[in-house]
């Protein structure tokens, strides 16, 4: 958490970079073999994206900067009542650094929650929330863990469409694909809600904790070098 | 313990009643079995013990329930979270931590119970269920015979009287099976616990049941001791029938009563040679140095194997063993799998579209999986127009394998057995060469099991197709399957003709060859052809 305000506060990329590399370690060689583990990987796929996206938007539309022509880029010119926003023209290296330099930062921002969420699970996290907190971190806690489930439903139902000699392209394809979906969830929330009924949840104002997490002496140091690293940037 | 008194229940938009006046008391450390066929409200009647129907289901219920005195009229499914334990059909779906030992300690957290005593009972049911060595496993990773464990090992936490169980062992290899319900044995005889399962498999748990509940699906039912109800009951274990083709007055429910009852009938008949097997020349699926791993765990290891035409191939093994990978790997959808697949000397990773169809028929674990249409009908006329066959052709199919379903029924409202015939009409219509089914006997009750056995031999005999079908049910295979591959960790331990496989482990012999050993006998009609055959 320190870091991705240490990130944004620095706006250095250097920083950043090695912020990731970081993360990239830790993450690597902490990881279990465990569902949300994957999580790390999908947001260094988003974070790629989304820095390719960025670029690309920032280099073609927007104010010029003035600096070294690299090429240029057919301009459209838009009609007259968008004055001053420019679609293409000349991209100059002032700007394209300065897009990327965005770009990576919040890339950065982005997978260092990816490598925290995947670091540990949302049911973790649920018991060193304070007891006040409870009711509103087990919707938290069932909403996530859906999640991973709906993808392997996902999964399953289009290897069985393919197998059926259906294609997978096209508009048709999610209306296949989305009818047992929604119906398999469906059921699947109410055998939930009937289950943690049946099981007494939501009857009593206040909750035990089982094996609650004890904070520790390394905890307050991590907190502490948090701060410390945020102080400094 | 549990008391119906007059209990009638009725679904709106319903023109049947579930129960009608139905009286009924079960006593303390009675283990009752409730029977029926699909649909008939097994499950509805283990939900009302604790509630969730109608609280939470909807319906009009009639007369009361009471459990250990408290009604069900005036407490919810929670107050009696402490009292009734219940486990449902598909335990997965009802977890919500993500580690056994939290998904243990969810319900006593919710009970405010105090963290030692927490602690003490967690310990205390992960050794009466031996799940010791799983406790910080994640939930997902495990197999479906420790899911059921956990289940029930979550429901025994919060020291629940009653114990209600909805199909337990539906989904589970005969030796999981027999685990999960030697435990409930146990649990009945040592601690008095009261436990309700509804299961269609009965062959594996009649021998434990006190008494046995009988739903008709008309409203009315039938309660008495197992040897009376097996009297008339059609929905009996095949070794319920094999006494009644022998004439036998007293039904004898375990394999070793009715041994007693048939030692002359076995000694006095020669003992006859299973007649030889010899399958047709014709190779169609070909399978070669097969390897395929997840992540570091090998799956299936160098698998070699030829079926040919016109076989019915059982593949069997427990739970976890590599069988379902085994039948994607022919029907060419694993990513990462090494070796060489070949159906009709095509690679089934490169066929799509009408080929594949015609080529490879797939059923899946879930067949409601392949539809998608918004009614029965619709469903039909989409298989007719993708194999450009004359309109119709679909639904007359569906007539022939099961009839009488409605043309304007939702999918998701037809039964297990009436859904696995959609789908397999489906996939049939298109006449494919090799049909594929996985796991297709869970939830399905005896007569559904016996259509699908007749249709499945006509289409392997008529058409002179094969069959390859994953399955833990041992008596389909008894009855259907003319070879038995067997797999274990990932690899083939077993393959042959299906009296040589089934007959050499004890677990996986069907219970008519339990009773004739040493005669090869494997379902009720091999012992009259046998018997008729010799005199």
């Amino acid at each position: 958490m320190a870091m991705a305000i240490s990130v944004a506060h620095v706006h250095r990329v250097v920083f950043a970079i090695a912020s990731v590399g970081v993360m990239g370690v830790i993450v690597l060689v902490q990881r279990e073999n465990v569902p949300w583990a994957q999580s790390f990987d999908l947001t260094l796929k988003v974070a790629l994206w989304i820095l390719l996206i960025r670029t690309f938007i920032g280099v073609s539309i927007g104010v010029p900067i003035p600096g070294t022509t690299l090429f240029t880029l057919p301009r459209i010119y838009l009609p007259e009542w968008m004055p001053g926003i420019r679609v293409g023209g000349p991209v100059t290296s002032e700007r394209l650094s300065s897009a990327l330099t965005e770009g990576l930062i919040i890339c950065a921002i982005i997978i260092i929650f990816g490598a925290a969420a995947s670091l540990t699970s949302p049911h973790r996290l649920l018991r060193v929330l304070p007891i006040f907190m409870y009711e509103f971190g087990v919707s938290v806690v069932i909403a996530t863990s859906v999640l991973p489930q709906l993808v392997t439903s996902v999964a399953r139902i289009r290897q069985a469409q393919l197998l059926r000699g259906q294609s997978l392209k096209g508009l048709a394809s999610y209306r296949r694909l989305a009818i047992p979906l929604l119906e398999e969830s469906l059921a699947r929330s109410l055998e939930l809600a009937a289950a943690m009924d049946s099981r007494g949840y939501g009857l009593h104002r206040k909750h035990t904790r089982y094996r609650p997490i004890q904070w520790r002496l390394s905890d307050s140091l991590i907190v502490l070098s948090g701060l410390l690293i945020m102080g400094l940037a | 313990m549990i008391k119906f008194s007059d209990v009638s229940l009725i679904y709106p938009n319903s023109t049947t009643t579930v129960l009608e006046n139905l009286t009924l008391e079960i006593s303390e450390g009675e283990l009752v079995l409730v029977i029926g066929p699909t649909g008939a409200g097994k499950s509805s009647l283990l939900r009302l013990i604790n509630g969730l129907v109608p609280h939470h289901t909807g319906g009009i219920l009639a007369g009361d329930i009471s459990v250990d005195g408290f009604s069900t009229r005036e407490v919810k499914p929670g107050g009696l979270a402490h009292l009734i334990g219940i486990v449902g059909q598909n335990p997965i779906n009802g977890f919500v931590a993500d580690t056994v030992e939290e998904e243990l300690a969810f319900a006593m957290e919710a009970m405010n119970l105090p963290s030692e005593t927490m602690r003490k009972r967690v310990e205390e049911v992960l050794d009466l269920l031996s799940l010791a060595p799983l406790r910080s496993r994640t939930i997902a990773t495990l197999s479906g015979g420790e899911q059921q464990r956990v289940a029930i090992a979550s429901a025994l936490v919060m020291h629940p009287k009653v114990l209600v169980l909805d199909e337990p062992t539906s989904a589970l290899d005969p030796i999981a099976a027999e685990e999960v319900l030697s435990i409930l044995h146990r649990l009945v005889h040592d601690l008095s616990l009261t436990v309700v399962i509804a299961e269609h498999k009965l062959e594996r748990v009649i021998g434990f049941a006190d008494r046995i509940l009988y739903i008709n699906g008309d409203g009315s039912t039938v309660i008495g001791k197992p040897e009376e109800i097996m009297k008339r009951s059609t929905i009996a274990p095949p070794i319920v029938h094999l006494a009644r083709a022998l004439g036998l007055e007293e039904v004898g429910l375990s394999v070793r009563d009715l041994r007693r009852k048939t030692q002359s009938l076995r000694e006095s008949t020669p003992l006859s040679i299973s007649p030889t097997y010899t399958p047709s020349p014709f190779a169609v699926i070909e399978i070669e140095s097969l390897t395929l791993a997840y992540g570091t765990k090998l799956a299936l290891d160098s698998i070699n194997t030829t079926i040919f035409d016109n076989e019915i191939v059982a593949i069997m093994g427990r739970n976890g063993a590599g069988k379902s990978s085994l039948l994607r790997a022919i029907s060419g959808v694993n990513v990462n799998q090494t070796g060489t697949v070949s159906v009709h000397a095509l690679n089934p990773k490169n066929i799509h579209g009408k080929l594949r169809r015609q080529s490879i028929g797939y059923i899946p674990q879930e067949p409601s999986d392949l539809l998608y249409a918004q009614s029965v009908s619709k469903e039909c006329e989409l298989a007719d127009k993708d194999n450009q066959i004359q309109a119709g052709t679909t639904y007359s199919l569906l007539a022939q394998l099961v009839p009488g379903i409605s043309l304007n029924t939702h999918p998701r409202d037809l039964s297990e057995g009436q859904r696995l015939g959609l789908a397999l009409s489906v996939v049939l219509s298109a006449n494919p060469k090799v049909l594929v089914l996985d796991e297709p006997t869970r939830g399905l009750d005896y007569e559904a099991k016996k259509s699908l056995t007749r249709i499945l031999l006509e289409f392997a005999r008529e058409f002179n197709r094969c069959v390859v079908i994953a399955t833990h049910d041992v008596e389909l295979v008894a009855e259907l399957a003319s070879r038995v591959i067997f797999i274990a960790d990932g690899e083939i331990v077993a393959d042959g003709p299906t009296v040589e496989v089934l007959l050499s482990s004890p677990a996986f012999a069907p219970q008519v060859a339990k009773v004739m050993a040493p005669q090869p006998w494997l379902s009720v009609s091999d012992v009259i052809a046998a018997i008729e055959g010799s005199s």
